[in-house]
């Protein structure tokens, strides 16, 4: 691995993503430790199609989510995984390679991690995204990231929602110790939005698929959809006038 | 990570901040205890009558109590709060590639330092001493958000800089610098924030003269 000083760049070429050989050993991996960690509950798997290109969206509770949404998908999927995950080095970083992550900064927009999904798919890839940008801290939908639903309107391919139930209860982001619980993972219809070639026309598109993506991930987790920024927070009351 | 970085504050009288050590909270004012048991939560009363709550419960009752750091000695009338913490500032990125392919980049972040970080209302300051204190307001911000125990802010200058609390909690920090930020921006007109990160993003605000 080099190091890159310009690596901030946007105009580093885009280029082929292969396959890792790992990923079926790594994917029975993830199997099995779901059905040890948690009382699995897989429902849908029918609605990810046998092939083409398409995304898989999830909404994100846990750190066991990628384990138990990527154990059950038959396809390999190449998830968008926040990149601090890579700086760590050895294990991790190796692990995450062979199970197809596609590092994203998360701290800026990221090109390079648009770039990478764009050729997965050009491939018939299954790109997986978490469009709420991080791990829920009690459990609850959060609203999901503008740039990702711009991102599926550039695709303009199917997108398969899936809704985890439960993981939250099995390992909270702020726990120590997970638990065996019960969690549900529900695959539903693929949702379809045409492709939209200019950002403007993205743009006026984006609430409308916005909401729909909400409802679906809402209805698949058992949860209300959440609206933007709108949360209430002890913080308002102390500031405002 | 624990509790106590979901319950900084009772839900019950608010005191600020709660005790506590991994799965358990305890607030030394009114007594209530809240513990994670088999994946559910339970809070007891000072008479130990205990009942299973949702963490989104709790979130709602600790936002019941105003204000931030009930106890917290204020310097000045404009001060928040403040928190020690370690600082890292990101050194560099590298590529991540794997089979010759690029897959993307990771920032490497710079050896952590200790220091202290302090919200007053209308700027945000981080010292790691023996350097000066930097100082940006909320409208310089570029992202805001917290990753695992720590906060993460983007600052002008592609600028990147990792806060680990060394007893405060990240998702108090996340709300208050949102709160401050959505507030600064209503104040200088730029429109209501849509969202934190990657960046921080407002709608146009609505046109002067239209109601």
């Amino acid at each position: 691995m080099r190091s890159d000083s310009n690596a901030r760049g946007s105009n580093a070429p885009a280029e082929a993503a292969p396959a890792s050989p790992w990923y079926p050993f790594l994917r029975w991996v993830a199997r099995a430790l779901s059905v040890t960690l948690v009382r699995l509950d897989v429902r849908g798997l029918e609605n990810v199609p046998d092939s083409g290109p398409c995304f898989l969206i999830a909404n994100h509770q846990s750190v066991l989510d990628p384990i138990l949404v990527q154990g059950a998908c038959a396809r390999p999927v190449h998830s968008f995984t926040k990149s601090s995950q890579f700086s760590s080095g050895g294990f991790v970083r190796w692990l995450l390679l062979r199970v197809n992550a596609i590092p994203v900064r998360r701290y800026r927009v990221d090109p390079q991690a648009v770039r990478t999904a764009l050729r997965v798919l050009e491939r018939d890839g299954v790109v997986g995204i978490y469009p709420e940008g991080e791990r829920s801290w009690d459990g609850t939908l959060q609203p999901l990231r503008r740039g990702t639903v711009r991102l599926i309107l550039k695709a303009g391919v199917p997108v398969v929602p899936c809704g985890v139930d439960g993981s939250f209860g099995a390992w909270p982001r702020w726990s120590r110790r997970p638990s065996r619980v019960r969690v549900r993972v529900r695959f539903g219809r693929p949702l379809r939005f045409a492709r939209h070639e200019t950002r403007a026309e993205r743009n006026a598109a984006l609430d409308g698929a916005l909401e729909q993506l909400n409802t679906a991930l809402a209805r698949l987790s058992g949860q209300d959809a959440p609206a933007h920024d709108t949360r209430p927070s002890a913080a308002e009351s102390l500031i405002s006038p | 990570m624990a509790l106590t970085d979901l319950c900084y504050r009772c839900p019950s009288c608010g005191r600020d901040p709660l005790d506590g050590k991994g799965d358990h909270a305890w607030c030394g004012s009114c007594g209530t205890r809240i513990a994670r048991r088999r994946g559910k939560l339970f809070v007891s009363d000072a008479r130990h009558k205990a009942h299973e709550t949702s963490a989104s419960n709790l979130v709602h009752d600790i936002d019941l109590h105003d204000g931030f750091g009930n106890g917290t000695f204020r310097p000045a009338p404009d001060f928040l709060h403040s928190a020690r913490v370690l600082v890292a500032w990101r050194s560099n990125e590298r590529a991540i590639r794997y089979k010759g392919a690029l897959r993307g980049f990771a920032e490497t972040m710079a050896p952590e330092a200790p220091g202290n970080i302090a919200a007053r209302r209308d700027a945000l300051s981080i010292k790691t001493p023996p350097a000066p204190a930097g100082q940006w307001s909320y409208l310089e911000l570029r992202a805001l958000q917290a990753s695992s125990s720590c906060l993460h802010l983007s600052l002008p200058g592609d600028r990147l800089v990792q806060l680990r609390f060394e007893v405060d909690s990240p998702r108090r920090w996340e709300e208050m610098l949102r709160a401050l930020v959505r507030d600064a921006y209503r104040r200088a007109g730029r429109g209501a924030v849509l969202e934190f990160q990657p960046r921080i993003e407002a709608a146009a605000p609505a046109p002067a003269g239209r109601s």
